[in-house]
């Protein structure tokens, strides 16, 4: 619930890029995604020696406790980059274990440590059950197979592959005043056991990026390509992304200003991700519903959307960025439908819904998406076009549930007439309305989608999630961020 | 797990030219009432330790940072890895400047003596009450750590702290109002107050009504201009005090420089002071990460670029000493007593966004709860945007007299600003 100022995505400068990027040299790119600080790489975890501490624990527990869940992690983090300036890779490691047990009152405990060692473990499990407990009599299941996972390149491979991004980018220019592609690798490995299941997964999330800066006239523009997927190294690339971005960062837009208007506009997946991505989060959990408005929402008319509109959460997608098998609290992963045709028809929750996720996978547990998709239409999404405006480029969504305003910042806004590009565009601005208004006045939606991934930190933990979303027809008012 | 001192004796065998270690061993304890379906009690230990390595040759100076982890055995490997990465990000070399004393500064909450953090975060989480009709369910964490630095020096620093946070979601049944609150000592959480303002504000949105756009005064009261955030609204002075961004020519802030044009003449001019030696403020600390003393100095000095946030190599590049950066802001107060001006006035409550443009120090303000005063009328109303270069609007603002401290803010507890645009 920590509000926090945001620093406008996209408006950012040469000075700040330089600052983000690394004024004393390129491995400073690695700041900027966190990945500055280095753990030092130590030898493979065994994972049936962890199986075993766990288990054990987990008898412990259970002598005492009528409800027992044991969480694992082994989490790495590569990060390569490259820009103008040089290369840098990182690597950071981060082990915890979650012990949450219910007591016969009804209340959860949980006790995390940082060690997952036998040592570690067993100090955890004194501290919930006290002194040598004598453990349970537990049959559990048979341990699952080892998850099968993609090869991790070593550290001169992923070099190359970083370097690949960038090149045979056909619409680089020196006008591209600062230029950097980036990889991203967490690999984690996930034990969930409890007295009823032993679940074991492996999730190797992969982000590829690309940044491109040029200035337009005394601002810079930014634009980015990314791609996160669930997979190998080598299972996407960003493609025709990277020269689209260089294309988007050498554009020169439209000067002055124009006044606000409420007109058609046409949202590209990423700010349609955006606007789905925040409303989701501030209405469709389990979180969201302890606030009135929201809970009034989801009791009252359920209808949220135009009949155009189902929205679905499902961690089973294959490659999904924010997939998963099992969440944190070990409940098998499934799909879960949360407006279909327009009615709201599901909430994603915790305590034993599926939904129940960990920053970092131990972090506290909240009610969280984890792959949205925004169902596609049947349409070219250039058939959406008319009078009004196309935005492109999503920064940012911030949306308020007790007012159900929300402002949906892009990169850009290309004006459009009978259906035609005029070549005007301006740089910066948003879409102003109600949720209500924007999902009530979808009017079309494209069959061509495009997926969103999200990495954000949280008391230093990550929290991964992804959106794939169609271009959206709908209607609000659209102004530029800039005064004139 | 690898002993501090172990790795201190590692790090003298090596030719490095400065490190620091850096070791906190935290208990955290959270005790969550918000979610009433799923009541949680969670105790969370963890000791992380890291170390920062400087390392010369003739090209410069490179330096890293490391963190070690829990099953880093071999600590003749870690820092061996640890040199091989500051030598891949040489940079211009730079000397470290003699090591000075840390900062004194009082951080552990005295009332929390020997207590259990978790006895505290349970009656904390349970403590909370609204006014009628208004309902609170909160979230405490409350976090208590022993911080280790060991230099190169020799010197070997050891303080204790503690971080009481509190979210709370205040409820009428109809609206809501989520407050976060954050503070070394439990009694600068000031509890009852912010539970009763946030209930003053749900009764407030009752009568919310549309209001106009157009030109306005702006009174943001202290949850507005905060947003909850340390520094809220203030943090774009922090972003223009940076000292790297400033050697490369690309601040708008320049030292010896009214920070906006008739700065210096507003009556009485603005000063801003950084004191990261503020007993008991959250971003206070006797040492820095990189290893220096935290020091206070001025950033603006009525009205004018005074000085900049040194890290030690920054300080060193400038033959100065380091200060640790900006971290807590002090304000000066003003003279403004609270009075209306006779036009249209939108005195703002609470926001539910705030966005900086680092660059220029533009902003929106996304209104969440916000009186429109013309007159003797008063009409509520939610939504609205305003967008104002902070920069000269803060420098310009006139500023209560009254002071409140909260968090890493100590300064005026209201702002006027003339001038600006209601878009709604």
């Amino acid at each position: 619930m920590k509000a926090r100022v945001t620093y406008a995505r996209g408006v950012i400068d040469r000075r700040e890029l330089l600052h983000a990027f690394g004024i004393a040299g390129a491995s400073t790119i690695l700041s900027a995604c966190r990945g500055g600080t280095r753990v030092v790489e130590h030898k493979p975890q065994v994972r049936d020696e962890v199986r075993t501490w766990l288990r054990d624990a987990v008898a412990k527990l259970a002598a005492v406790y009528p409800v027992v869940h044991v969480l694992a992690v082994s989490r790495r983090r590569t990060t390569a980059g490259v820009d103008i300036v040089g290369n840098g890779i990182s690597r950071a490691r981060r082990d915890g274990v979650v012990l949450a047990v219910r007591d016969r009152d009804g209340l959860w405990r949980e006790h995390v440590t940082s060690e997952l060692t036998a040592l570690g473990v067993a100090a955890a499990v004194r501290a919930l059950a006290g002194r040598d407990p004598r453990p349970a009599r537990v049959t559990f299941p048979a341990p699952p197979p080892r998850p099968t996972a993609p090869a991790i390149p070593d550290e001169v491979a992923l070099e190359k592959r970083v370097r690949a991004i960038t090149q045979g980018d056909a619409e680089m220019n020196s006008r591209i005043v600062y230029a950097a592609a980036l990889i991203d690798l967490d690999d984690a490995t996930v034990w969930s056991i409890s007295p009823q299941h032993d679940r074991e997964q492996r999730l190797v999330r992969v982000r590829k990026r690309a940044i491109r800066a040029a200035w337009a006239g005394t601002r810079p523009v930014v634009a980015e390509a990314e791609r996160g997927w669930l997979g190998g190294v080598d299972d996407f690339d960003l493609g025709a992304k990277v020269q689209e971005a260089t294309a988007a960062a050498l554009l020169l837009t439209t000067p002055g200003t124009f006044d606000d208007i409420e007109a058609d506009v046409v949202l590209d997946p990423s700010v349609t991700a955006n606007l789905i991505d925040s409303g989701a989060r501030a209405i469709f959990t389990t979180s969201a519903a302890r606030r009135p408005e929201v809970m009034r929402r989801l009791a009252g008319d359920t209808r949220i959307a135009a009949s155009l509109v189902t929205l679905v959460d499902d961690p089973t997608v294959p490659n999904a960025y924010g997939g998963f098998d099992f969440d944190d609290e070990g409940q098998v992963a499934a799909a879960q439908m949360l407006i279909e045709e327009g009615r709201i028809v599901g909430v994603l929750g915790d305590g034993g819904k599926g939904r129940g996720r960990r920053p970092g996978h131990v972090g506290p547990i909240e009610a969280a998406p984890s792959h949205l998709r925004l169902a596609a239409g049947t349409v070219a999404w250039k058939t959406l076009r008319g009078n009004g405006f196309l935005l492109e480029g999503g920064q940012q969504a911030v949306f308020d549930p007790t007012t159900d305003r929300v402002v949906i910042s892009a990169a850009r806004a290309r004006v459009l007439q009978n259906g035609a590009d005029t070549g005007r565009v301006f740089a910066d601005v948003e879409l102003v309305g109600t949720m209500a208004s924007l999902l009530a006045g979808v009017s079309g939606i494209a069959k061509e989608t495009e997926v969103v991934s999200y990495r954000e930190e949280i008391d230093g933990e990550p929290r991964w999630r992804s959106v794939e979303a169609p271009y959206v027809r709908t209607r609000g008012v659209v102004r530029m961020r800039r005064r004139a | 797990m690898i002993r501090r001192r172990d790795l201190a004796r590692a790090l003298d065998r090596k030719r490095v030219a400065d490190w620091v270690i850096f070791e906190s061993t935290q208990d955290i304890a959270i005790a969550d009432a918000v979610r009433s379906e799923k009541p949680t009690r969670r105790r969370e230990q963890r000791v992380r330790m890291a170390f920062v390595v400087h390392v010369d040759d003739s090209r410069g100076r490179g330096s890293t940072r490391v963190e070690v982890a829990s099953q880093d055995e071999d600590v003749g490997e870690l820092v061996d890895r640890a040199i091989e990465l500051a030598l891949a990000t040489i940079g211009p070399g730079w000397k470290s400047v003699p090591a000075s004393a840390p900062a004194k500064v009082a951080l552990l909450d005295p009332a929390i003596g020997k207590h259990d953090v978790h006895a505290i975060a349970t009656r904390l989480a349970g403590s909370l009450h609204a006014p009628q009709p208004a309902t609170v369910a909160a979230r405490a964490r409350v976090t208590r750590e022993t911080i280790v630095v060991d230099t190169h020096a020799g010197l070997t620093s050891k303080w204790d702290a503690s971080t009481f946070e509190i979210d709370a979601l205040v409820g009428d049944g109809k609206h809501s109002i989520a407050v976060h609150r954050e503070a070394r000592r439990e009694a600068d959480l000031g509890l009852d107050a912010t539970i009763a303002s946030a209930a003053a504000d749900l009764a407030l949105l009752a009568h919310a009504e549309p209001v106009k756009s157009g030109p306005c005064a702006l009174v943001l009261d202290a949850n507005a201009f905060l947003f909850d955030d340390t520094t809220g609204v203030w943090s774009v002075f922090a972003t223009q005090a940076d000292a790297v961004l400033e050697r490369q020519g690309l601040t708008r802030y320049r030292v010896g420089v009214p920070v906006a044009p008739g700065a210096e003449t507003v009556d009485p001019p603005l000063t801003i002071t950084s004191n990261g030696a503020l007993d008991f403020a959250t971003r206070s600390a006797p040492i820095g990460e990189d290893g220096d003393a935290i020091r206070r100095f001025t950033i603006v000095e009525r009205g004018i670029a005074k000085d900049l946030g040194l890290t030690p190599r920054e300080a060193a590049l400038r033959g100065r000493d380091p200060n640790g950066g900006v971290r807590n802001l002090m304000i000066s107060p003003g003279t403004w007593d609270g009075s209306l001006p006779n036009k249209r006035t939108i005195e703002v409550r609470r926001l539910r966004g705030l966005t900086i443009d680092p660059y220029t120090g533009d902003a929106s303000l996304e209104l969440a709860i916000s009186i429109d005063h013309l007159g003797a009328k008063q009409q509520t109303f939610t939504g609205g945007t305003i967008r104002l270069d902070l920069v000269a609007a803060l420098s310009r603002a006139r500023r209560a007299s009254t002071i409140i401290r909260r968090g890493a803010y100590h300064g005026p507890a209201q702002l006027l600003i003339d001038d600006t645009n209601l878009v709604v």
